[in-house]
Parts: structure tokens; C-alpha cells; sequence
């Protein structure tokens, strides 16, 4: 640049210079030229300028009305000469400076200014590619694309009243809707604005028909939107695609063509592995004019579809999850309150590998309300704790007390302690008062167990049992001048990664929590008199009650933890196809930890699962009329507030050679082995059908959530344990 | 001065004498001038006619017919002996008057969609400011040159300034600044080479220039208002007029879209480099990045398509006629034929400069057209009539013909 202006400044000075040597030498030589012509015309001027006696040119300026018609002696030029040499300069700076000037321009700066009328000429065009399908472990895809019908407007198209409302008109949405996503520029300011998606045929065919009453308005016809053949299967494990955000186009991960206007996984696996789904954009080289409009398509490379994600997902077994739900919680009509509880969560895990077979979560919604946009009521409804949050996804995020599901764990650490031996009995009363606080604790059975040993204690889910087991770990902690360290208990209870994430691969899970004494300092630290870790805190995490809080995923995993001795990390991912089929990924099973536990204190909290179920007359009969040896816990949490019980129940089966657990929360379904066990024995036998190639394979649609709901539940009712 | 050559002269007629005194029947056109003119328009309509083409709103028909008016009216004006309009300049200043302020006549004047009511409708559309031109000349010519060459009375020095300004200011109620400023120019010229003293014209550039640093602080500090929040409006210049001396003054600031049209004037003449893209292959243009691109922003067009040969061609044709004019002039026998002809060298100069220079960011945006280049065909005939007059100028002093001033005895 600064080489450009020296330059120019040089060629102006040259110029000028030769400019005025020019006209120098130029007046030298016409001098004699005029002097010569002067001699001819003198002759003239002087036989006939004696007539007319004109007066000199001295005295011109007393009389300041010459007339043209005397004709001076001499030309009016010459008394002005130094005049004429101003002009002349000044017309020659004019012009050595437009050639200095132009010179830089287009001879040394000239590549310059070509690169800026390249970019002005040509722009790349981005077609957004397909995203690739999401498919269950056999192949159903439970995610597709369909050609959506797209209307565009050019950028100016707003500026046109009539068109706006004619689009209104035909569109059905409101006109100063149509106009805001007109004006809408986060694609680029020349790039046509989507006015409405999927639009339905009729509707294109009388735009398509009336083209000149819609001036710059477009039909794409080769967009691709999310299809979900199944409704809401699974739809909290897929996830949904939206328009990707602001934020998200800043944080672009390297490697990935993200660009305004794409989809992008907004959740779930659609979030998880949106890089592997989202394709390759296509590249359209092209001429555009000053308006943006197209002029000509110099190259053109095809859009590159997005690899197809393969989940460990078993599309029937899935189906009876989501259904059983919807039928448990919301019977009639999709309104909740007509069944069991307010909302609930399954998760079907193979304890093999950690896959995960199935995982509903029940309100639900419906994917697909997210195509195009989401309407705002829908948006509203799936988020509100009044519809009982759909987009919630329960079984990684529902975060509920474990009640005596806990027992297991607490049962092993109790065992690796030697508070509890296969010959130590107990004596239940129906109340226990074991550190005299004069507030007994209750039993569920508050009639009492009478005496029972460690066994017993885990089928009858005896509470006392585990009062005294809390008891025990209480006054052996250091704190009370015990041996053991005052979190012996959390710490042997932890050995199944509960309170911290499974890393599952899903964009978002809980911790939960096991409470420990510095927990408790932390959480009440504004109000010191609570803030003391008391015996009562271990009675009530000993049952998972008071602060303990699980999700349904890590229950399985540590239900798994117990089948096989193996702490699997569990994963909805089971392989990633290109177009062409191959598989290009596969996950591999990854064991998280092997719980160090003693073999013989696991065979017997095995044996002791085993008759919860068998040992039970309503249980038993669940499992057995589909030939299934299963091991389970019931649970039932209690709620501070009375607002209904939460019912659980955990399982896995076969007992001889575990394959699956399965785990359900039922949120203020009422007991354990009243409402989960049933639900949990269904999803079982669906699972083991499937597994055993008996399954019906059915598959159908789940309805979103309809938000509607009993206006008042009946809570009460469900209130009360029976575990 | 050399008197004894004259009488040298007298008493020994040579070959210059017999050539000088041999009537000539040729020498009523004048040769080199009407090549360079006719090389002129013939390279101004080949621009016209590449920047038009592909542009249905422009049609190259009208510039060639405007041609054809235009070479018709220099042609009657190349007769007409400009002496007899000597005396006239109350009558040019009437006619100018009129002209410029008719467009204000109901029914008859239309601003054409552009802003300014430059236009007036007499079944086709004519810019009277630009036929103005003709008259400002004539006026400013006739007037100067009654002072034969010594202007220097500051009385008589006002009285001529106010007269000229007074087209000035007639222009300026359309608004058509651009005009205006050729007037001034045009006038300008007229009171260097007639004669002014120096001193007045250093005191009028000095008045003048504190007069526009006046008209921007009575705007700023009086006349400045809000016309909605955040919107300032000013009552003596329009908003338009201070962002185009803005972004002259500072090109990147971008306040408008006339840093806009400014950024991609300068990317068309730049990327034509040195041998352009050809004729008709104006991306610049033809994609309508380019604004105006047949009528101001025309010398963009040639620039990129002829490069800067085609530019270097052109401004050697433009200093060729200048230069052929210098002669004319310098070689009249009287003041008014000679102000005539440095009045409209003073135009072309003028137009030269700012059109180009606002197209390469030299000078701030004004509408002004390129003489001979620009579509328009007002200002194509008012062109063809400037060469009339140069003509008659010429004819009447240098050819010996009948109409020759010397030759024919009163």
C-alpha cells in the first residue's frame, strides 16, 4: 500500500514535470511559429486596423465598453499569457494526477482490487446434507429423514405488504410472523429465508400456480427434516434436532462445517453423536449478482449424507417399555392421574456389556414436534413441572430416593464389616429407638417382623435389621472412638458408583448423591444446629431414604454390579455405519471397576435377592409365568411431604447366568412390589422374548405427552409401604 | 514589441504571406479538432454502447440520437458568428434563469425518481441545467470580456461576481449541487482569463471556502435537529451530502451505502488492470455491484473493460482536445471568442476531474457525467453545442473564408 502511493505520488510528479517541460518547450518553439503567422497577419492588421483607428490597449481601461467590433492591435491572448500558463498547469496536474492515480489503481495495486471483484463475483453455496438414520441394534430405524417442502423468500421479499399477507393467507400463520422470519438474516444477509417448513402440497401447488402474486417467494423441495416412524419411541435416549443455535455456531468443534441454518442435535444421541450424523455439506460454486440472485453454477459438489448411528436399542423391547409406561401412568386418554403415579422411568441394561436395551421415561414428547420450529405451547408443555417435564429424561436424570433397593448395598457393607453374618438375628418390634432419642423409628410392617437373620431381614425388607446394621457403623465410626472411618458405610455403599456419573453415552446425567457428615456440613452450613452428622443420617441412608438420591441408571448398573461382580459403563451406541453400510466405529464394552467384594458375601445378598422374588407370593408369580428365574429388591421411597410414595423395583435375570437387570421408578406410584414389581416382570419378559427370539417384534407409534392430568391426585391412596 | 518585423514583412511578402492570403475552402472545419472530437464520441458510444447492453432500463438509441441532435446543433452553431452574441448577456442571463428554474413549473418539471427536480417533460425528457451550461458560458464570456482583459475595479469586480452567482444559486433551489459547482467553475474560468486581479480572486477562493466551513457550522450548531431518535437531520445540506464529504474524507467509514458505491467503483477500475476484461465483460456492472453504472460511474466500466490502455487512451484524447482548444483560444482576436473557449475548456476540465476523481476516491461523490462518455442525452447535445462554439470561434478568427473576420472589410 505504501509502495502504491509512493509510486503514484512518483508518476504524478513525472508527469507534472514533463507535463510543464512540455509547454516549456512547447512556448519556445511556437513563439517563433506566432512570431512568424504574426508577420503574416500583421500585414493585415496593419493596412486595414489604420482604418478603423483602434485605440491602444493601455488605454483600454478608462473605457471599459470595448467593443468586440474594434478589433485590437493585438490578440487578447498575449496580455494574459501567464494566465493561459495557470490553465495549462493546472490542466495538467488535473490529468497527471487522474493518470498517477488510476496508474497505482490498476497497474500496482491491481491484483487487489481483482481479488475483491472475485469475491464480490463468486460465492459458495452450502446445501445442508442429510443427517444419517438412528437405528435400533437390529437395523429398524427409528430415525429417518423425509423430504420436507420448504418456502423461501428472497431477503426482500418483506418489504412487500401484499406478499406477507398473501403468504399469511395461504400459510396460515400470522403476518407479522411471516414477516419477522423474513427479516430473520442469521443465514446471511443474500441468503433466502425459510418462511415455513413442511409445508403441506396444496398449499406450495396454489403458490406454485399464482407464482406472480408471490414475487421473490420459492419452493425447496429438497430439504430433509427428521422423520420418526415410531412417534415418541425412545424419543428421551434420540433426542431432537433444532436449528443450531448462536452459541453453538461460536463453538464450532474443529473439523465440523456447522453453518447458520443447519440442523443440530439438540439433545440425546441426536446431540451426542451429531458429528458422526450431521453429513458433509455440498458446495455450490456460484456467479451472483448484486441482489444475491444467482447468475451461474460454476462447480457443484453433491451434499455428503451423515453416517448412520446403530444403538443398542432393541426396537420391540423398547416398545413395551414406552408402552407399559404410558398404559401404568397415564391409562386413559394420555391423562396422567388415571393410572399409577404422576410419571416413571425404565431402564433395560445388559449386564454382560452395558448396553442398554431400553430406556423410557414416561411423560415423553414427541420428537417431531420439533421439525420446522416447535410451537410455543408445545415448548411450554414440555417443559413445565405443571406437564411434569416431558423432555425430562428420568432414567438418567430423575433423581429419587433409592429406598430398600439401597438394602443390597448397605446389606454387602454390612456383611464386609461384620455387622451382619448369616447367624446373626435380629428382633423386630415395628419400632426401633436404638440411640433413645425417644422418637422411635418405625418398620414398614409396624406390627413387626419379629426375629429374623440377615436373609430374612432382605426379603422382608425389614428395616429394624438395618437400623441396628446403621447403628453398628455409627458407634464403630472414628467420631464416636471407633475403629472404622465415619463414612465405612458410604464407602463400602459406593463400590457401585453411586453418586457420581456412569458416563453413559448421553449429553446429560446425575451424580445423585450418597450423604456423608462433610455433605452435610457443606449443605447446612447456614444453619450449624442441623448441620451435625447424626446416627439418624446413616439409619436413614442405611434404607436409601433421607438424602440418598439415585437415578434409575445407576441402579441398574449396580444391580448389574451385583449380577455379574462387574461395575459395566453403560452405552446406547453400538456401531456407526457409512453410507456405503460398512461399519466404520464399534463400541467396545468397557468394565468401570470390579466392586472389591468378598464372593461369599455376594453369593449371599445373591441368594437374598433371589427370595425376595421367589419367596414372595406376589412376586414369585410375575416372573414365573414367563419361566423367568429372576433376583430382585423391591423399594418404596417415602416422600417428606406425604405427596405419595415412590415405588422401585430392581431386577435381573436369568438368576443362574444374569443377562439383563431391569429397573423401574414409578414417582408417586405408591409400593414397590405393588406397582414397579408388575411393570419391572413385563419389561422383563418382553426383554427375555426378545432375547430369546419369541418376542412378538411389534412395534408401533408412542404418542408425545398431551399434557392433559386429574386436576387433583388422589395420592393418598397409593400412600402407605407394603414392602 | 517586434514592430520591425512588420514592416520587414510588408516589404518582403514570402511563402508565409502568399499561404496566409490563398483562399481556403477546407480551412472552414478544422481538421485535428474534428478528428479528436470525432475519435471522442466514437470511443465515448462504444462505452456507452458495452455498459447498456445487457441493461434494459438504458437504451443505446437514445445516446446515438442524442449524437445526431448534438452533431446537427454543432454544425449551425459552427456557422453562427459568435461576435453578434457579444452584447447579449442580459439576454443569456434570462434565458439561463428560465431555463434552470423551469423544471419548478407545475405539470412541466419531474424529479425522474432521482430526488433532485432537475427534469422537465416536453414529450422527452431534457435536464434544462444542463442546456444551462451553454448560456452560463455565454453569459460569463459576454460579461467578462467587457472589460476587455482588466477587471480590475473591486466595484465592478462584484458586480460581476453577483451576476454570475446568480445561476448558482437558481441551480441550487432543484437541489443539483453538482451542476451548480460547473457553473461556478465555468465562471471561475471566465474571471481568470478575463482579466481579474489576482488579488480578488484569491480573496473570493478565501471567502469561498470559509463560506462552506460556515454552511457546516450554522448546520451543526443552529439547524441541527432530531427527526426521530438517534436521527439528525440538518436544514442546509441534506444528510446524503455530508456522508458522501464524509466518506471522501475517510473512505473505510462506511456510513452509508456510499462508502458502498465508492468501494466498488474503485474494485471495478483496479481489476480491469492494464488491458481490462473486453467490452461487455464487466462483472462489476453487469452483476450491478456498480451503481449508476452507464451515467456517473461510466468511466468504471471503461476502466475495467479496457484496462488502463483504454483509460490512458481516453485522457489522451481529452488533453488532445484541451490542448487544440489552448490554441483556439490563445489564438482568437478577441476576449469574448477567447473567454468562449476557456470557459468550456474550464467544463470539460471540471467534469474531467470530478467524475473521474469521485470514481477513484480523488474527489467526493457527485453527480457529475463524463463529457462525450456519460449515457445522457441532454449533455451529449449541450457537448456537441460547446464544440459549436469552439468551432465558430475558430472559423471566425483563423479561417480565411468569407465569414474570416480580417478578410471581410467592414
Amino acid at each position: 500500500m505504501v509502495a502504491a502511493i509512493l509510486a503514484a505520488l512518483g508518476a504524478a510528479v513525472a508527469v507534472i514535470v514533463i507535463v510543464a517541460v512540455v509547454f516549456a518547450v512547447r512556448s519556445r518553439t511556437s513563439t517563433p511559429y506566432a512570431g512568424q503567422k504574426k508577420e503574416v497577419r500583421q500585414l493585415d492588421t496593419v493596412g486595414v486596423g489604420s482604418q478603423f483607428a483602434g485605440k491602444p490597449r493601455g488605454g483600454a481601461s478608462s473605457d471599459v465598453r470595448v467593443s468586440s467590433d474594434h478589433a485590437p492591435a493585438k490578440k487578447p491572448s498575449e496580455g494574459l499569457k501567464g494566465r493561459f500558463t495557470a490553465v495549462g498547469v493546472f490542466s495538467a496536474a488535473v490529468f497527471g494526477t487522474l493518470a498517477a492515480k488510476l496508474w497505482s489503481m490498476q497497474i500496482l495495486s491491481s491484483s487487489m482490487y481483482a481479488a475483491e471483484a472475485q469475491e464480490n463475483l463468486y460465492t459458495t453455496v452450502s446445501t445442508p446434507a442429510p443427517r444419517g438414520f438412528i437405528c435400533d441394534a437390529d437395523g429398524r430405524a427409528l430415525v429417518k429423514n423425509r423430504l420436507s417442502l420448504t418456502v423461501l423468500a428472497d431477503p426482500d421479499a418483506a418489504d412487500d405488504r401484499d406478499v406477507v399477507q398473501r403468504l399469511s393467507a395461504v400459510l396460515g400463520v400470522p403476518a407479522n410472523v411471516v414477516r419477522a422470519r423474513m427479516k430473520d438474516a442469521t443465514g446471511g444477509a443474500q441468503s433466502q429465508r425459510v418462511v415455513a417448513s413442511d409445508v403441506r402440497q396444496r398449499d406450495v401447488a396454489f403458490i406454485a400456480e399464482h407464482a406472480d402474486a408471490f414475487p421473490g417467494i420459492t419452493v425447496d423441495a429438497k430439504r430433509t427434516v427428521r422423520d420418526y416412524p415410531y412417534g415418541a419411541l425412545a424419543s428421551h435416549v434420540l433426542g431432537y434436532v433444532g436449528s443450531v443455535s448462536a452459541e453453538q455456531l461460536e463453538n464450532v468443534a474443529e473439523g465440523s462445517s456447522l453453518e447458520s441454518g443447519d440442523d443440530v442435535g439438540q439433545s440425546g444421541i441426536e446431540y451426542r453423536y451429531d458429528r458422526l450424523l450431521a453429513g458433509d455439506h455440498g458446495q455450490r460454486r456460484v456467479i451472483v449478482d448484486a441482489q444475491g440472485n444467482v447468475v451461474d453454477v460454476v462447480s457443484e459438489t453433491q451434499a455428503a449424507q451423515g453416517s448412520d448411528v446403530y444403538l443398542t436399542i432393541k426396537g420391540p423391547v423398547q416398545y413395551a417399555v414406552d408402552r407399559a409406561l404410558a398404559a401404568l401412568v397415564a391409562p386413559k386418554d394420555g391423562t396422567i392421574g388415571t393410572g399409577k403415579g404422576v410419571a416413571a422411568a425404565a431402564v433395560v441394561m445388559d449386564v454382560r456389556d452395558g448396553s442398554i436395551v431400553a430406556m423410557g421415561s414416561y411423560p415423553t414428547y414427541d420428537p417431531s414436534s420439533f421439525v420446522g420450529s416447535v410451537p410455543d405451547d408445545i415448548w411450554e408443555l414440555y417443559r413445565t413441572e405443571e406437564a411434569h417435564t416431558p423432555l425430562l429424561n428420568r432414567a438418567t436424570d430423575g433423581l429419587y430416593a433409592a429406598a430398600s433397593t439401597f438394602k443390597a448395598f448397605s446389606g454387602l457393607a454390612a456383611l464386609k464389616h461384620g455387622f451382619a453374618d448369616t447367624k446373626r438375628t435380629w428382633d423386630c418390634t415395628g419400632s426401633w429407638d436404638g440411640f433413645d432419642t425417644g422418637a422411635p423409628q418405625k418398620c414398614w410392617l409396624h406390627s413387626g417382623h419379629g426375629v429374623l437373620d440377615f436373609r430374612e431381614g432382605i426379603v422382608n425388607s425389614c428395616d429394624v435389621v438395618f437400623y441396628e446394621i446403621a447403628k453398628d457403623f455409627f458407634f464403630a465410626g472414628e467420631s464416636q472412638g471407633g475403629s472404622l472411618a465415619d463414612t465405612a458405610l458410604q464407602d463400602a455403599i459406593m463400590r457401585y458408583r453411586f453418586g457420581e456419573p456412569t458416563g453413559i453415552d448421553l449429553p446429560s446425567e446425575s451424580a445423585g448423591r450418597v450423604p456423608t457428615p462433610a455433605w452435610k456440613a457443606e449443605a447446612f452450613r447456614n444453619r450449624p444446629a442441623d448441620a451435625k452428622w447424626q446416627g439418624g443420617d446413616l439409619t436413614n441412608l442405611v434404607i436409601g431414604q433421607g438424602d440418598v438420591l439415585v437415578t434409575p441408571l445407576q441402579m441398574a448398573v449396580a444391580y448389574g454390579g451385583i449380577a455379574t461382580g462387574r461395575i459395566m459403563r453403560p452405552h446406547l451406541l453400538k456401531e456407526v455405519r457409512n453410507e456405503t453400510g460398512d461399519v466404520v466405529l464399534q463400541f467396545e464394552p468397557e468394565v468401570v471397576a470390579e466392586p472389591d467384594v468378598d464372593p461369599a458375601h455376594l453369593a449371599i445378598v445373591r441368594d437374598a435377592l433371589h427370595g425376595v422374588v421367589q419367596d414372595s407370593g406376589t412376586l414369585s408369580p410375575l416372573f414365573s409365568v414367563n419361566g423367568i428365574d429372576a433376583a430382585g429388591k423391591t423399594g418404596t421411597a417415602e416422600h417428606a411431604d406425604d405427596s405419595g410414595d415412590d415405588a422401585w423395583f430392581a431386577c435381573y435375570a436369568p438368576y443362574d447366568d444374569p443377562k439383563y437387570v431391569v429397573v423401574c421408578v414409578v414417582e408417586h406410584g405408591g409400593g414397590g412390589s405393588a406397582v414397579a414389581a408388575p411393570l419391572a416382570a413385563e419389561i422383563m419378559a418382553a426383554t427375555m422374548a426378545d432375547d430369546a427370539g419369541t418376542g412378538d417384534g411389534v412395534m408401533g407409534r408412542i404418542a408425545g405427552s398431551t399434557g392433559k392430568q386429574v386436576e387433583k391426585l388422589d395420592t393418598a391412596a397409593a400412600s402407605g409401604r407394603t414392602d | 514589441m517586434a514592430l520591425p518585423p512588420q514592416i520587414n514583412s510588408v516589404k518582403m511578402p514570402d511563402a508565409a504571406v502568399a499561404e496566409a492570403t490563398r483562399p481556403r475552402k477546407a480551412s472552414r472545419f478544422n481538421l485535428p479538432f474534428l478528428v479528436v472530437v470525432a475519435l471522442l464520441v466514437g470511443y465515448g458510444l462504444l462505452v456507452v454502447w458495452s455498459a447498456v447492453a445487457n441493461d434494459p432500463d438504458y437504451r443505446f438509441s437514445r445516446q446515438l440520437s442524442g449524437a445526431a441532435v448534438g452533431a446537427v446543433c454543432m454544425l449551425l452553431l459552427w456557422q453562427v458568428d459568435y461576435r453578434r452574441l457579444g452584447d447579449l448577456w442580459v439576454v443569456f442571463l434570462v434565458v439561463n434563469v428560465a431555463l434552470i428554474l423551469s423544471p419548478h413549473i407545475p405539470g412541466l418539471g419531474t424529479d425522474a425518481g432521482m430526488g433532485a427536480m432537475s427534469w422537465i417533460k416536453v414529450g422527452i425528457q431534457v435536464q434544462p441545467g444542463e442546456f444551462a451550461k451553454v448560456t452560463v458560458v455565454l453569459l460569463a464570456a459576454s460579461l467578462v470580456a467587457r472589460y476587455g482583459g482588466q477587471l480590475d475595479q473591486a466595484r465592478e469586480y462584484l458586480k460581476v461576481l453577483g451576476v454570475l452567482l446568480i445561476p448558482f444559486l437558481c441551480i441550487m433551489t432543484q437541489p443539483d449541487l453538482g451542476t451548480g459547482l460547473v457553473y461556478l467553475f465555468i465562471s471561475a474560468m471566465a474571471l481568470i482569463m478575463g482579466g481579474a486581479r489576482p488579488k480578488f480572486l484569491l480573496v473570493t477562493l478565501v471567502v469561498g471556502i470559509l463560506a462552506i466551513v460556515a454552511v457546516f457550522l450554522v448546520d451543526e450548531f443552529v439547524f441541527k435537529y432530531e427527526k426521530s431518535p438517534g436521527v439528525y437531520e440538518y436544514k442546509l445540506l441534506k444528510n446524503y451530502q455530508r456522508n458522501r464529504l464524509l466518506v471522501f474524507l475517510n473512505p473505510d467509514s462506511d456510513v452509508t451505502s456510499e462508502g458502498w458505491n465508492l468501494k466498488q467503483a474503485q474494485i471495478a477500475i483496479g481489476s480491469g488492470g492494464l488491458f481490462g476484461k473486453g467490452l461487455l465483460n464487466a462483472t462489476q456492472s453487469t452483476h450491478g455491484f456498480l451503481p449508476e453504472a452507464p451515467t456517473d460511474f461510466i468511466f468504471c466500466v471503461l476502466a475495467e473493460e479496457l484496462g488502463f490502455f483504454g483509460v490512458a487512451a481516453l485522457l489522451a484524447l481529452y488533453v488532445s482536445l484541451i490542448l487544440i482548444c489552448f490554441r483556439i483560444a490563445s489564438s482568437s482576436n478577441d476576449l469574448f471568442g477567447m473567454l468562449i473557449v476557456m470557459c468550456i475548456v474550464g467544463m470539460w476540465l471540471f467534469q474531467i476531474l470530478e467524475n473521474i476523481g469521485m470514481t477513484c476516491g480523488l474527489m467526493p461523490i457527485t453527480g457529475i457525467p463524463l463529457p462525450f462518455v456519460s449515457y445522457g442525452s441532454s449533455f451529449m447535445v449541450v457537448n456537441f453545442m460547446m464544440l459549436g462554439l469552439i468551432g465558430s470561434v475558430w472559423s471566425h478568427n483563423n479561417a480565411s473564408g468569407k465569414k474570416g473576420g480580417y478578410a471581410t472589410p467592414h
